[in-house]
């Protein structure tokens, strides 16, 4: 069973739709209990940081999830914002404490040529940077689904396993023993999203 | 490289797949669904008149939506509560279109933005020209006129927290002629965002001057018509022999 984490932000049916599409079960909870016993995590989220934060501690979610996953070892998926969340701290809207379970941090996009707008809207490319399971199957380049106005900024770059290049190149996936994170939408990528979402569902 | 973006529109009535034409809901709808796998983004848009529909209905084609079509799905038409959003997104939208709501209270789009990110909201701006031949924004389903021009509204929605523009041209909806280009090069120009043009795209041609000449991020066409799968490929079969970079 997979578990994604209700915090009151994000797209959480187009995650369960994808889930079962894949041929997985999911349920949408931020009951600890529930979240304990799933086999797989997953943090989406669409918004903002200091939002998302302040959601998770709300819900009284950031001490229990930081066992679970940092101090049980249960893999975890964030996407999006979700991914942004599990790193050190962001500069959106003012400076904010994330997680802290990988070394990274949040920026805000700033290309320099104007052609390129921001948010970074679109379907753009993985370049990917290193081997991991998430990859299986896709192709040597896939397109992702991106919408987002920071970026993630990886303070160790042994755990980027995928860039972007939008002005600069920036994490687009990255992996730290079983914490994984998109900056893109896996769940609105279609059929290479999809399969990405499997791999980490199936992964053992 | 980012590519350039093709999106279709699906306006419904009462929960009823619409076309419009001149922002009238015309005799044909139908059943057809949208190839969710060939687009890149999806937008629907609720056109009922109020009272003349119940919400619920519109509702239940956002829950189908967004459970059965694995590409981006922005969702309009109605939204002027802080509650109607939280509805949408809770359904399964990504990002919201408000129009009149903005008009009418434009710090709607910054509580937005705070809560659920720029990215999540989409500023529709309905555009006719006036007797005078300028460009004006009008309001409640392109008949109120606000006095406002186009470009200046835009960019003022941009500095509440907007994170994309769709324009729309009334006079051009449904006819098939090309979009307004100047209107769309005006808006892209004075913003930092990406722009979204819809309204008149009558062939692949049009595609492209709405890239090349309008400025756009993406090209949006509500003519469903063109969006069986062979269609969707072969417009950007099209583009892509054009020089435009898009998803094929």
């Amino acid at each position: 069973m997979i578990a994604i984490i209700d915090y009151g932000l994000g797209n959480l049916t187009s995650v369960a739709g994808a889930i079962e599409k894949v041929g997985h079960e999911a349920v949408i909870t931020s009951d600890l209990q529930v979240l304990a016993d799933a086999d797989k995590l997953i943090l989406p989220g669409v918004g903002a940081f200091g939002d998302g934060m302040a959601n998770l501690r709300e819900r009284e979610l950031v001490e229990p999830l930081t066992e679970m996953v940092v101090g049980k070892g249960k893999p975890i998926l964030g996407i999006c914002l979700g991914s942004q969340l599990i790193t050190e701290e962001s500069d959106e809207f003012g400076a904010h404490t994330g997680l802290g379970w990988v070394p990274a941090r949040v920026r805000r996009l700033a290309p320099t040529d104007p052609a390129l707008r921001v948010p970074h809207v679109g379907w753009n490319d993985l370049i990917r940077t290193g081997d991991s399971v998430l990859f299986e199957e896709l192709p040597a380049q896939p397109l992702f689904y991106f919408v987002h106005s920071h970026y993630i900024e990886a303070r160790e770059p042994g755990i980027v396993i995928g860039e972007c290049d939008y002005g600069s190149r920036f994490v687009g996936a990255f992996q730290h023993g079983n914490i994984y994170g998109t900056q893109f939408h896996p769940e609105k990528s279609q059929l290479d999203g999809l399969r990405l979402l499997k791999n980490f569902i199936e992964l053992t | 490289m980012l590519r350039k973006r093709l999106v279709t529109v699906l306006t419904f009535n009462n929960g009823v797949l619409f076309r419009t034409k001149l922002f009238r809901p015309d005799y044909r709808y139908t059943a057809n669904f949208v190839d969710a796998w060939s687009i890149d983004e999806v937008v629907i848009l609720d056109i009922t008149r109020p009272e003349q529909g119940a919400r619920e209905n519109f509702e239940k084609v956002v829950q189908n939506f967004a459970k059965n079509c694995f590409v981006p799905l922005c969702v309009g038409g109605g939204v002027r509560t802080f509650a109607d959003v939280q509805a949408l997104m809770k359904l399964g939208a990504e990002k919201v279109i408000l129009n009149t709501g903005a008009i009418e209270h434009p710090e709607f789009i910054t509580e937005i933005a705070n809560s659920y990110g720029s990215q999540c909201v989409v500023v529709s701006v309905d555009v006719r020209i006036t007797p005078r031949g300028d460009y004006e924004v009008f309001s409640n389903f392109g008949e109120t006129p606000t006095g406002m021009a186009p470009e200046a509204w835009a960019k003022q929605a941009e500095e509440r927290g907007a994170g994309e523009i769709l324009i729309t041209s009334v006079e051009r909806d449904g006819g098939l002629e090309g979009f307004d280009i100047k209107l769309c090069s005006l808006v892209a120009g004075a913003v930092t965002i990406p722009t979204l043009i819809l309204g008149g795209a009558g062939s692949w041609k049009h595609f492209a001057q709405g890239f090349e000449d309008g400025g756009a991020s993406a090209v949006c066409t509500q003519n469903i018509y063109h969006f069986t799968d062979a269609s969707i490929k072969s417009a950007k079969k099209f583009l892509r022999k054009a020089g435009i970079d898009v998803r094929l």
